[in-house]
């Protein structure tokens, strides 16, 4: 596996001359140009769901999060600041202080969403700055300690949650149980390992750990359709700490431990459970992480859903999610990847209520828990504060369902649930369509 | 005509035109000596459809949420902006094509323009002086390039009739100024718009390959892009 490839944090390293060597040696032409192009205009301050929360707290703005790292290769790096560093406010790390003050800001301020770049004029790429600066941090060490565990726990078992294998085999014999006994249908499974299906199905150790139905709603989807499919022994963790932590190579070992299942299964598509983070690391981000080329598709379950609905393949009843269901983009999903109208599709043939959100699609708000910020404790109370923003915008749905296709999503939207006291539940769009599924009578298919 | 505003309307222009180009050509090769990523996914969008959109963006203030908010700043950078580029197309007429301003519809126009840019670079410095957000970001260089193009935009306004025989101060003042801008927009923030071609590539390139941009152009997977299956050669199986 892959001990020892976490950093820990060294106090008596020379932590700021090796942050300044990680910044000069990683950067890329896109972070170069991100770093260079920004005007001070100020337009993607009101984009940000922390600064909406805290408008009197510039702090709190896209630009000045990005600021502090531009700062640095403004004076290390870029021309004018190296020279005259006062003219165009360049600045430095001098200690590790610095350095932390930098973790707060781009781990404890940012969900990286991604929302102030879809209204930058110039095309900044802010999350993609406080993504590589994090990246920096972690490289020394300098990270909040949920990063550090979570992270840990990803390189040492190949799973976020440190789920065993014992645990995983014997939560998904107990769903294929359950399943088996809702359908009353021995013959359903949830095969793993299996060669040559069409799909390999990776999932979220949540549904290991927490939360399993999700497992047991798609084999019984999957089993109606008569889909061909397998989960990997090894290789099924669809999720990525690395796309939080910034650090590529726990993003590449991860990634390819999911391709190569693929590859080791012959399997002819690689399906990801409902998950923002896991979407995006999985189907975009891991490929060129993992220097690996794509092979097979790669999907969400939601278009696999999609195709099932298409092809006819299961049927569904509306009526039976009747009550109102509002629908939150998950900000990796929407606006990091391509899933906007396909999850819009599917809902509104298995419920009867649907009603947008306003802002909604790539505009949506975070769901404040992204960026990995459910794992760091310590920013939890101005996660919280400035959720006001999303709690608004679900409040005014006055729907009772929320839906969302992403894991970490349902954490950070149950906060804010809690927290606003909204009257609303949170549900994906598998449990709907599995609540809306018309079983074939005993002896048709299945 | 002086000598003085002959040489600076010639050949002191065209010197400080080369450094800037020099620089410029320096700061290209400088760019292009940072790596960027080979693209490794299917793609479900294009990303030639993306970098053409991003590319627009400048001219789509519906498209973004920050300028549909606010018309009224997105109405106040295209002003300005023209008056850039009145500003700049003025120091080629002035000294190469005189007979344009000439004809007085002409001059009037350029002068309405310009100084409409004059306008809204006092709103902008205004805005920066006075948004808490604003005077946090702000450098010395974001007050003087704004400070500076305002000062240009007065002396256009001024230079713009090309009244030698009135008075030569105005066109001094202009053609210093963009001489002066020549050599120091290279090291300044107003070099964005070497960057924008950039930043908007490499972000439309991967939006579009994705197909999160152009929105609502893309068909919903399972379409065929994200149904491809043909595998690269060597590809065993
Ligand atoms: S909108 Fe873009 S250019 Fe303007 S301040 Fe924000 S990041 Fe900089
Ligand atoms: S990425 Fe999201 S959270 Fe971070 S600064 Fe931009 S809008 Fe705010
Ligand atoms: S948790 Fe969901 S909404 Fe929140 S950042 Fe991740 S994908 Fe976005």
């Amino acid at each position: 596996m892959a001990g020892g490839r976490l950093q820990t944090y060294d106090p008596a390293g020379d932590n700021v001359r090796r942050f300044l060597e990680l910044l000069a040696g990683r950067l890329t032409r896109p972070l170069t140009v991100s770093l260079t192009a920004c005007v001070h205009c100020g337009l993607c301050a009101e984009s940000c769901h922390y600064f909406l929360a805290r408008p009197d707290d510039p702090t709190m703005t896209p630009v000045w999060k990005a600021d502090q790292i531009r700062k640095v290769f403004k004076r290390h790096i870029d021309w004018t600041g190296r020279i005259l560093p006062w003219w165009v406010k360049a600045g430095s790390v001098h200690d590790d202080e610095d350095l932390n003050r930098l973790k707060n800001i781009v781990f404890g301020s940012c969900s990286a969403c991604r929302r102030c770049t879809y209204n930058c004029p110039m095309g900044v790429d802010t999350g993609l700055l406080v993504r590589f600066t994090r990246g920096l941090l972690t490289e020394l060490g300098v990270v909040p300690e949920g990063v550090f565990n979570v992270s840990r726990d990803q390189w040492e078992t190949g799973n976020q949650m440190a789920v065993s294998e014992q645990d995983y085999l014997e939560t998904l014999e107990w769903m294929r149980d359950e399943v088996r006994a809702e359908l009353g249908d021995d013959k359903v499974d949830i095969p793993i390992d299996r060669p040559d299906c069409d799909i390999l199905y990776t999932i979220n150790p949540r549904e290991i750990k927490f939360d399993p139905r999700p497992i047991a709603q798609a084999a019984k989807i999957f089993h109606v359709a008569g889909e061909s499919w397998t989960l990997p022994r090894w290789g099924w963790d669809q999720t990525n700490f690395g796309l939080f932590s910034g650090d590529d190579r726990l993003g590449a070992w991860v990634a390819r431990n999911v391709y190569e299942a693929a590859e080791r299964l012959r399997a002819k598509r690689i399906v990801i459970s409902e998950c923002g983070h896991g979407y995006r690391s999985t189907r975009w981000e891991g490929y060129t992480w993992a220097g690996f080329d794509q092979r097979v598709p790669t999907e969400s379950v939601v278009v696999t859903l999609k195709r099932h609905l298409d092809q006819g393949r299961i049927s569904v009843d509306p009526s039976r999610n009747a009550e109102g269901v509002t629908f939150h983009d998950s900000c990796n999903i929407a606006r990091s990847g391509d899933l906007v109208e396909e999850p819009r599709d599917v809902l509104r043939r298995v419920c009867s209520d649907f009603r947008e959100m306003t802002p909604n699609r790539r505009e949506n708000y975070c769901c404040t828990g992204g960026g990995g910020l459910l794992s760091m404790a310590e920013y939890r109370p101005l996660r919280l504060e400035v959720a006001k923003i999303k709690a608004e915008q679900l409040r005014a749905t006055g729907a009772k369902y929320v839906c969302t296709m992403c894991h970490n999503c349902i954490d950070g939207l149950n906060d804010v649930i809690k927290h606003y006291k909204l009257p609303m539940k949170v549900v994906q769009v598998l449990e709907l369509v599995s609540k809306a599924l018309v079983l074939p009578e005993k002896g048709g298919r299945g | 005509m002086s000598d003085m505003l002959r040489l600076i309307e010639n050949e002191v222009q065209l010197a400080a035109l080369a450094f800037l180009g020099l620089v410029y050509i320096v700061r290209l090769i400088w760019i292009f000596r940072f790596a960027s990523r080979k693209e490794r996914t299917f793609a479900a969008g294009s990303q030639g459809a993306g970098i053409r959109r991003s590319l627009a963006n400048i001219a789509m203030p519906w498209a973004m949420e920050s300028t549909r908010k606010d018309p009224w700043l997105y109405a106040q950078f295209v002003v300005f902006h023209l008056g850039v580029a009145a500003a700049i197309a003025a120091t080629f007429i002035i000294p190469y094509a005189p007979h344009v301003f000439e004809i007085r519809a002409v001059v009037l126009l350029f002068q309405a323009v310009i100084g409409a840019a004059f306008l809204a670079g006092v709103l902008r410095l205004v805005r920066r002086l006075v948004n808490p957000v604003l005077r946090l970001i702000s450098s010395a260089d974001d007050y003087v390039s704004l400070v500076l193009m305002i000062l240009f935009f007065a002396a256009g306004f001024l230079a713009v009739p090309n009244d030698i025989d009135r008075a030569e101060w105005p066109l001094i003042a202009f053609f210093g100024l963009t001489a002066f801008f020549l050599v120091y927009v290279p090291f300044s923030k107003i070099s964005h718009y070497l960057y924008y071609p950039f930043t908007r590539f490499y972000l439309g390139r991967t939006l579009g390959h994705r197909g999160a941009i152009p929105q609502g152009t893309r068909p919903m997977s399972p379409g065929k892009d994200n149904e491809r299956t043909s595998r690269p050669k060597g590809d065993p199986r």
